[in-house]
Order: C-alpha cells, then structure tokens, then sequence
C-alpha cells in the first residue's frame, strides 16, 4: 500500500459535502487511513451524530475523548463530538466569566447570547477545534463538517463574524480560527461529491468557496460512491457473448439488455463527471467504490480506507 | 442521454389526493433525496389538475432553478410563472425560492405599528446579521412565506420545500420556538422601555448583557437592546402569527410529504419525521421513497457461470452488482413502508441522469399522481 503524502500533511482535515453524499463515511474512512499509517487521529463529528463511533470499532460519540480503536504495530482513531453549549461554557470558562454568568443568569441565557451573536455557535466549536489543535491533541484531527448547505456557513462563521463584532474576545477569538484554517500546515479541507452532474456541480462550488474565498487549502476531492468501471459493458450483451463463445439463452439476453442500459448511461455520467472534475480542479480527484449495500458496517469502512490511500 | 427506464418503480400509491385536495403541501426529509423535485413535480402534477399552484424552493440546484426560471442571482423571492408543464382549465405553476432575509423584512414591516419602527429595526446591525442566518430563521421563514402566500387568496395550492436537516422537526417547532424566545425573562427584562445599560435592574438581564460585553465589545451591547427593543414593539403581531402558522399546519387544509432515498441511514431520519409528524398531529399525506436502483431480473442461465474475463464477464458482474443493490434497497425500505400505514407511499426509481428540466418534471409528475395501487 503506498501512503499517500497528504495523509497526514496537517493537523486538522474537515470533511465536507453535500447532504446524501456520504462526507462522514468519506471522514471516518480517512481517519481510519491515518491510523493504519501510525497517527494518533481524533475524529470529531460537529453536528453530534454519534453513529460513527461504532463504525470506527467504539462505542457512539459523545462529548468525551474516547479510544475507539487501536491499530497494532500503527496508530489509533479517537473520536467524540462537540455539542455548541459545551464549546460554549468551555469558553466562557476560558475567559473567566462561565462560573459568574451560570450563578447570575441561569444557563438558559446562554443559547440567548450566542443567538444575539450570529455565527457565534459555529465559531465557538471551531475555535474548540482550534483550541485541540494548539494543544496537538492528536497528530491528525478529522472533522466531520455538518451536512447539507451548512459547511461553508460552518467554515465562514470566522470572518463573517467580524461584520457585527468589532472588538472583545469573541473578535480575537474569529481571527485566531481564521489563522488556523488559512495555514495549509495546520488546516486543510477534503470536498466529497458523487459521479453526477449536480453534485459535481455544487462540489465545485464549495471547492471555489472553500479554497477560493475562504482560502482555506483543499486535500484531493473524493469521487464517493464510483461503480466499477466495466468497460464491456460498452459491447451488447450479445456481441460480448458471441466474443466469449458463449450461448446466451433469450431470457438471459432479456435481462442483461436491460440492466447494460441503466448500467451504460450511469457510467456514461460517472465517466464524464469525472473527467469534469479533474480538468475544473487544481487538487487530485480520488475515487472510492460504490459499496452494493445500504447500510455501512466496520469491514466496509476498512476497504473505503484502503481504496482511501490506493485507489 | 436517454433516461432510464421508469418502469420498475413500484408505485404502491398516489399523491394525486393531496395534490388535488389540500391547500398547503409541505415536502420535508433529509438532504440529497431529491425533495425540491420532488415539491417541483407535485406542482406540475396540481396545475396539469387544474389548480393554480406556487412552489417554494429553498436553495434548488442550479439545473432545477434554471428549469424553473428562477435565476439563482436575481430577484427569485417573488413568484415567476413556469409555462408549457402542459396545465389544463385554470391550471397553472408558478415558483419561487424562498429568501429567509427578505421574508424577515416583510413581516416586520407589515407587524410594526409605524413605518420609523419597522425601519429602526430593519437599520439595527443585529437584526441585520441576525435576520438571514439565526438557526431555525431559515425554517420559520419558509412557514412564514407559506402562510403569506395561503393568506393572500392568490392560489389553489402552496407548496413549500423545507430545508434539508437532520432535525427536520426544527421546522415544526419554528413558530413555537420563536414564542419562547420572547417569553424569555431575559428577553422581558431587557424590552421593558429602558433608556440605557445602566439602567438595567434585572439582574439576569444585566449580567447577559455584561457577558455580551465583555466577549463581544461595548458596541454590540448597544445594538443588541436596542434589537431587543424594536422587537418588542412587533412582538404581539409575531405572537398572533405563530399561533396562526401553527393552527394553520394542524388544519385540515395542510398535508405533509416525507420524501426519502433507500439509503439506511435516510429512512431512519424520515422514519423519525413521520413520527414527529404524527406526535405533533400534523396531517400526513405520504411517503415518497425517491432514487430506487432498478432491479433486474435473477439470471438463471448454466452458461453464464465460471465464464472467464471479458465483456461477458464485465455484463453479468454489473448485473450481479445491481442486483445486490436494488434487493438491498428494497429491503431497507420496507420499514419506512410499514410505518406509513394507510398514507400513501409512492416509490420511485432512480434515473441515469437526474431531473433537470419542465419534461422531467412532467414524468415524475406522472409517477407522484399516477393510478393508485393500494399497498397490500
């Protein structure tokens, strides 16, 4: 297996794409990846879901730093979450004022004070993420970004926030995270889409917002999901016979005709997003199989991994 | 490209009831399921039943605006009238996509007592930056448009795509959310007409904002009272009309669509919703289950086994892939079959290329409404 350079090329990788791509199997894969290659990996998922704390060996996420599983003769994949009211007592205890403001306004002020400061809960979870990565909290820090439309937003929540914030800590705080994800040494981002034409289409414009606007330095982009590319499938079922010597009986015939034709024009797309991606794209383009099953258990997690560093 | 054959999927019922019958169609479910077409189809599936319908989109991808005229940089907040979807009698589909910011604005202007109110607050920095990006702003303002557009007699039918989320019952809760925000002592305390920090009594409140001062500088803690304030002199309109929404999505007049995809961890989330839905009692009209492999027939054939590599071998090993797939789905969707129960679940096969334009629509749409087999 060659292990690919930008494995372990920073300290903190965040994992993002679109809703129904799979960006947090793509996540849990990676730092499966890094751990097999000797690195200490904590997997953060942002968004809470503790699902994939059983899919990596362990038990279900939490907010508490956990082993979940130990690779012999390498590394090992921790993982836990970061709920925004912890981030944020954790903050406010930095600062001092966490154990004041809990006895004087009841911690159901709390959610009020990052309501009034937009952007102020994404902040606050990266800026625990960059408090863990100053504390080198683990050789590689994976972080499952939230899902749907709200990566960039996620990603954003630092300069963004300095339209309303002008001064305080909360101000120092914005430009602290911001100096942490433009440091391609300290912070990179992994984009996830699917062979389609939309999905592509949109993982080109988080690639722009991410990368471009943000400046935030991109790892290869992860093609999830490829069929096999199964170039036979180009002949008809019939020709491919005659070339194979085989006698195909009519009902076979039937059959294979119909599934060549949904499988050609899949691939068809597949091919030619692919080809899209890589000449609209600086980064490398990896591509990890479509697994032929609905739900992911640990073995396929393990070749995702694999496919993950050799493709 | 030719599209894939749609005949695999195996309606096992109809939408047509809902979207010939109710006068709000809500779509919800998790991201990448293809909920927007989805609302998309069922408007031309309303306005080919002759009604005059508008579509909500939040966020569509860009080959779907495009397909319905909303171009994504220019003003799409107002509704643009989509032709040739092949509407009979009064029949007609209109679309727009929803801007959480400029809906916000509206509905101040018109709950505001005075035209230098609504303006005090739409000027405040807070409510600026608050207005697009507060979470929970984004669903709340898609029921707020949703009532706008019911209330304004304009249309036979409002359908509203919500935004993706993990917490799909965040849209539920909006308007009951936003009550107890401003039931909130904090809140109370800071609204009550006070002219400066310093004066401030409530000792919750001055700590609050204490604490707003201290992490976000001096600057911050003016805007925000003085948000706090303008908001106050809205709020009973904003009371009214969250109690409104809310009866309204209870009302028989409202029904609810959860669409899906096969994927395991999809039909856990719509399972959640529904039953969120039902707890809620909220009408529930259905399931769409969305993106389905065809299944092709089991090949039963002596001669196809121990072939050796070739593009025989490359047929029967796609076959075998798809297969196992399609099998896996099906079985994966049954739970989501079960719990509908009585509600309609119309199940729909992927295409080797996605719907991106009015023709798309208009197939889909004939598989949303299509001849009701009832699920036995």
């Amino acid at each position: 297996m060659t292990d690919p350079a930008w494995l372990t090329s920073t300290h903190v990788a965040v994992v993002a794409g679109k809703g129904g791509v799979g960006s947090s199997t793509v996540a849990a894969a990676y730092a499966l990846a890094a751990a097999r290659d000797g690195a200490d990996v904590l997997f953060v998922a942002v968004d809470g879901r503790p699902g994939m704390g059983t899919l990596l060996g362990g038990r279900p996420l939490d907010d508490t730093d956990r082993i979940l599983q130990r690779i012999t003769g390498a590394g090992q994949v921790r993982g836990r979450t970061i709920p925004v009211d912890q981030a944020f007592g954790d903050y406010l205890d930095l600062r001092g004022v966490g154990g004041l403001l809990r006895r004087a306004a009841s911690a159901a002020s709390l959610p009020m004070i990052a309501a009034a400061t937009p952007g102020l809960q994404h902040l606050l979870v990266l800026g625990k993420i960059k408090e863990l990565e100053r504390e080198r909290a683990a050789d590689l820090i994976v972080v499952d970004a939230p899902p749907a439309g709200h990566a960039a937003p996620f990603l954003r929540s630092a300069t963004g926030l300095s339209d309303v914030v002008q001064s305080g800590p909360i101000r120092e705080q914005a430009e602290e995270v911001n100096a942490m994800l433009t440091d391609p040494a300290r912070c990179r981002a992994m984009i996830v889409v699917l062979p389609e034409v939309t999905p592509v289409t949109e993982g080109l414009e988080l690639a722009a917002e991410v990368g471009g606007e943000l400046g935030i330095d991109l790892l290869p982009l992860v093609v999830n999901s490829c069929w096999p590319d199964r170039a036979g499938l180009d002949k008809s079922p019939a020709v491919a016979a005659r070339s194979q010597s085989v006698k195909l009986s009519a009902a076979s015939k039937r059959t294979l005709d119909s599934s060549a034709a949904f499988g050609r024009a899949r691939l068809d797309q597949q091919r030619s997003q692919i080809a899209r991606l890589r000449s609209a794209l600086d980064a490398d383009v990896i591509t990890l199989p479509r697994l032929t099953i609905t739900d992911l258990g640990r073995a396929d997690l393990s070749e995702l991994a694999d496919a993950l560093v050799d493709p | 490209m030719s599209q894939a054959s749609t005949d695999e999927a195996r309606s096992q019922g109809s939408l047509a009831a809902a979207v010939s019958g109710a006068s709000l169609l809500v779509t919800c479910g998790p991201g990448g399921v293809g909920k927007t077409t989805t609302a998309a189809a069922l408007g031309v599936a309303a306005a080919r039943a002759g009604r005059r319908v508008v579509v909500v989109t939040v966020d569509p991808a860009r080959r779907l605006a495009e397909a319905l005229g909303l171009e994504l940089d220019a003003s799409a907040d107002d509704p643009h009238h989509v032709t040739g979807v092949g509407e009979t009698g009064k029949g007609e589909l209109w679309a727009l996509m929803l801007d959480a910011a400029s809906t916000f604005d509206r509905l101040v202007r018109e709950q505001a007592s005075s035209p230098q109110q609504a303006e005090a607050l739409l000027a405040n920095p807070v409510y600026r930056a608050i207005s697009g990006s507060l979470s929970g702003a984004q669903e709340y303002m898609a029921i707020e448009r949703l009532h706008e557009l019911h209330t304004s007699g304009e249309w036979d039918l409002v359908i509203v795509d919500t935004p993706p989320s993990r917490h799909a019952i965040d849209l539920l809760e909006a308007p009951d959310r936003l009550v107890g925000f401003l039931s909130h002592p904090v809140y109370r305390a800071l609204t009550i007409t006070q002219r400066t920090f310093a004066k401030v009594t409530n000792a919750a409140a001055s700590m609050f904002l204490w604490a707003v001062r201290r992490l976000a500088g001096p600057q911050i803690v003016e805007d925000t009272m003085e948000f706090f304030r303008s908001l106050a002199n809205i709020e009973p309109g904003l009371r009214r009309r969250a109690s409104e929404v809310s009866t309204l999505l209870r009302s028989d007049e409202a029904t609810f669509v959860v669409v899906s995809s096969p994927r395991a961890e999809a039909i856990g989330e719509a399972e959640h919703l529904v039953d969120a839905l039902r707890a809620g009692r909220f009408p529930f009209g259905g399931v769409v289950i969305n993106l389905i492999h065809p299944l092709p027939d089991e090949l039963d054939d002596d001669a196809l086994t121990d072939i050796g590599p070739g593009p025989l071998a490359d047929h029967v090993a796609w076959h075998d892939d798809l297969r196992r797939l399609a099998l896996a789905e099906r079985a994966e969707l049954a739970a989501l079959v079960r719990l509908a129960g009585a509600a309609p679940v119309v199940e729909l096969a992927l295409r080797a290329v996605d719907v991106h334009d009015v023709d798309g629509l208009g197939d889909l749409a004939d598989h949303l409404v299509g001849p009701s087999r009832r699920h036995g």
